[in-house]
């Protein structure tokens, strides 16, 4: 089964979608919620 | 004395750093797609796509991730904020997500893609068919990794230089 991973562009796609959600979820954090 | 001591721990802990995502850079641009072993080179130890895989195992990469981890919890203990770091406890929750990912990623690579990575190059011993299905299992490993270390390169930089972000 082909995955997002089987191309370097999928990976890093799937990367930086990552670090905006966690990247909100630490904003969310250290602004006290 | 403590700033040298935090200088030397970060200087380590980018230069394991490097060598630890770098391999997984590097197999990324090397092997953009995977391609599965078949059982033929699996199956003969003098196959030059078994030799391959054997030349490209060496276990300096493994150890770079555990130099790279122990520094990194090393500064934290140093400043005097892993606990805070570690339970996301205000700004020190920047550096604590990437604390996270990055032991994540050393258990990933330990419990995950290493044991694996033993039967596909039969260091532990398996059936031919499953040391072929381990190599994908290797693969997309990796490319979990190659993955966190986007967000937690982010939340590195983001926890020394960016504290704009989170006003």
């Amino acid at each position: 089964m082909k995955t997002p991973f089987d191309t370097a562009t999928g990976t890093i796609a799937l990367g930086m979608l990552l670090t905006l959600v966690l990247f909100l979820i630490a904003r969310w954090l250290v602004l006290g919620g | 004395m403590d700033q040298i001591i935090d200088f030397l721990l970060r200087w380590v802990h980018f230069f394991g750093g490097i060598i630890w995502v770098g391999h997984n850079y590097a197999s990324m641009i090397q092997r953009p797609a995977f391609r599965p072993p078949s059982r033929e080179d699996l199956g003969d130890e003098q196959s030059p796509v078994y030799m391959t895989l054997l030349g490209r195992e060496h276990g300096t990469f493994r150890y770079a991730a555990i130099v790279t981890w122990l520094t990194g919890v090393g500064m934290l203990w140093q400043r005097g904020v892993l606990l805070d770091a570690v339970s996301l406890n205000g700004y020190q929750a920047v550096i604590g997500i990437g604390f996270w990912i990055g032991t994540l990623m050393l258990a990933n690579l330990w419990l995950v893609l290493w044991p694996n990575q033993k039967k596909v190059l039969g260091f532990a011993p398996a059936p031919l068919e499953e040391r072929v299905r381990c190599a994908r299992i290797t693969f997309l490993s990796s490319r979990t990794n190659t993955m966190l270390s986007i967000p937690l390169l982010f939340f590195m930089a983001a926890s020394q230089h960016g504290t704009a972000l989170f006003v």
